[in-house]
């Protein structure tokens, strides 16, 4: 065993000073392979932040496992900063990332096609180009999709003309297209889900980042948030900030005060909400209820609440062996369902299979989280959390985390923004490599 | 002024630091925690310092530091002893300190691109 372990760490540094990775060599785990004779074969579902992130990671922990990507798309756009591109300070190019790293640096073989069954007995996917793949793990990074008709008159066709810009790509452009059409005096409307969704103070940066656009360009226009809750994500640090940068410019209205949306008509661009008040919008923004994406719904590892129940430990489903689940479409409270979650959330599933490939038990779990958000592009605010395990439950380890500070000093608001774009490089690096 | 989470040099954190030395007494031996373990805790740390600690920008590199000056760092923040502090501060209290110390061991044993 121990010879073994010997010989398998030196030609793994052979290999990745071939590869020209400086590598971390005396924390790099070192695995035997499994009594098969391979170690494995790992196959991961969707090329967000937590698949692409766990590809890496089980290469990096052990590169004879091997690990096949399936994801649609050869470009990946980022929800994180896609709110930039919505207002027009940053190129949509600048929030893509690719899978070269992944490929030549990792050698994770990459398909680009759905994958639209998975057989989690027989231990099979099914593509969309007829292929059936087998695995020994399965790891989905699904995402969300939409709860079309949740709300009247809210679908797929719906949504070309009233943008949830909630996947980043095409509908960011689409509800920029809207934003830049629209007349000086008009309102741009945003209806907002109740909890769970993605990326809780999500909606509150894209009205300031809107908010930001429509001061510099046309200023006589409001934004009104119509909320389906009555408090969200940094509320008092976002409530005083478009107080001081954006006068009455943004209106918003909880549940309570009728702002939960029951039905759209986006050819009028107009939405209805609960008490029949009626809204018109010169551009309409419908973040709407949403679910695990349905591969893990063909996996049967989500639960009645649309969710993927996981164990904490792992992140491995709590209903079908051999399949873990990270990111949105998981339920990982006090976790939120943020890109950078996913990532971390990746990684102790990544360390997980590995571990399970290689017979021996899994290392403990350590998760952080921190989220910034945009207020303009010169005032940032976070908020942020470290996450463990405690009687099967994830929690907050007690003392950490929590929001900016309420009275910081605009140098700080500054440094924060500094630091938003500070972490977006750093996680794409992290995530697909991209270099900066 | 902000210039970074890791804003003060490390002549002007050790002053800093100078009267909390008893508290903050840097211990050089390795930590007891396993290294798969310490491995998959720094992990979160690439979020906002890239891979291993290596990429540098708005926020600083980490890898290939003093372990030493990393610790001391990390205390600081967790014990609110480094003002300007953005977020290290909400960061470093979810670790206790024996953690914080094998997170600077793991990342001063990596060599800086």
């Amino acid at each position: 065993m121990s010879n073994k372990n010997t010989s398998f760490s030196t030609s793994r540094r052979r290999l990745l000073k071939g590869l020209g990775m400086v590598g971390l060599l005396p924390a790099i785990p070192t695995i035997a392979a499994s009594t098969s004779g391979h170690a494995g074969h790992v196959i991961v579902v969707g090329g967000g932040f937590g698949g692409a992130t766990a590809a890496k990671y089980i290469k990096r922990g052990n590169p004879k496992i091997d690990v096949t990507l399936i994801e649609p798309n050869s470009t990946f756009y980022t929800c994180p900063f896609s709110n930039l591109v919505l207002a027009g300070e940053r190129s949509l190019d600048s929030i893509g990332h690719n899978y070269d790293e992944l490929k030549n640096v990792f050698g994770v073989k990459v398909i680009h096609a759905f994958a639209e069954d998975i057989d989690g007995v027989a231990h099979k996917v099914t593509l969309s180009t007829g292929e059936v793949l087998s695995y020994d793990r399965l790891l989905l990074s699904p995402g969300i999709d939409m709860r079309w008709n949740a709300i009247e008159g809210y679908d797929q066709a719906a949504s070309e003309k009233a943008p949830h810009a909630w996947k980043a790509g095409n509908q960011t452009l689409l509800l920029r297209k809207q934003l830049e059409e629209m007349e000086d005096g008009g309102t741009f409307v945003m209806s907002v889900p109740a909890d769970p969704f993605r990326c809780p103070p999500g909606p509150y940066e894209r009205a300031s980042l809107v908010a930001h656009y429509l001061k510099h360009h046309k200023p006589r226009s409001k934004i009104l948030i119509l909320d389906s809750k009555d408090s969200f994500s940094k509320q008092g640090l976002f409530t005083n900030a478009w107080k001081e940068i954006y006068g009455d410019m943004i209106e918003w209205v909880g549940v309570s005060g009728d702002g939960r949306v029951v039905r759209v008509d986006a050819d009028k661009r107009e939405v209805e909400t609960e008490f029949g008040t009626l809204h018109s919008a010169s551009a309409l923004n419908i973040i709407p209820p949403q679910k695990a994406g349905f591969i893990a719904d063909r996996a049967g590892v989500t639960n009645e609440s649309g969710w993927v129940p996981v164990n904490p430990n792992t992140f491995e489903s709590q209903q079908v062996a051999d399949i873990y689940v990270v990111g949105d479409a998981t339920i990982a409270a006090p976790m939120p369902k943020s890109g950078f979650a996913a990532n971390t959330q990746g990684k102790v599933a990544a360390a997980a299979i590995v571990a399970s490939l290689a017979g021996i038990t899994a290392p403990d779990p350590y998760w952080a989280n921190t989220c910034y958000s945009l207020v303009n592009p010169d005032y940032g605010i976070s908020v942020a959390g470290v996450y463990k395990v405690e009687d099967n439950q994830i929690i907050t380890v007690p003392g950490s985390g929590g929001l900016s500070a309420a009275d910081a000093s605009s140098e700080i608001r500054q440094a924060e923004a500094a630091y938003a774009v500070g972490w977006y490089e750093a996680i794409t690096q992290d995530t697909w490599g991209t270099k900066y | 002024m902000i210039s970074g989470y890791l804003s003060c040099t490390r002549g002007s954190l050790i002053g800093l630091l100078s009267g909390a030395t008893l508290l903050l007494a840097i211990n050089a031996q390795a930590s007891d925690l396993p290294e798969r373990q310490v491995s998959l805790m720094s992990s979160s740390c690439a979020n906002c310092h890239g891979t291993d600690g290596q990429l540098a920008g708005a926020i600083p590199a980490i890898a290939g530091r003093p372990a030493s000056v990393l610790e001391a760092q990390l205390l600081a923040f967790k014990q609110d002893l480094q003002p300007n502090t953005t977020v290290m501060n909400r960061i470093a209290k979810g670790y206790t300190d024996e953690e914080l110390k094998s997170l600077a061991n793991y990342f001063a044993n990596v060599k800086r691109k």
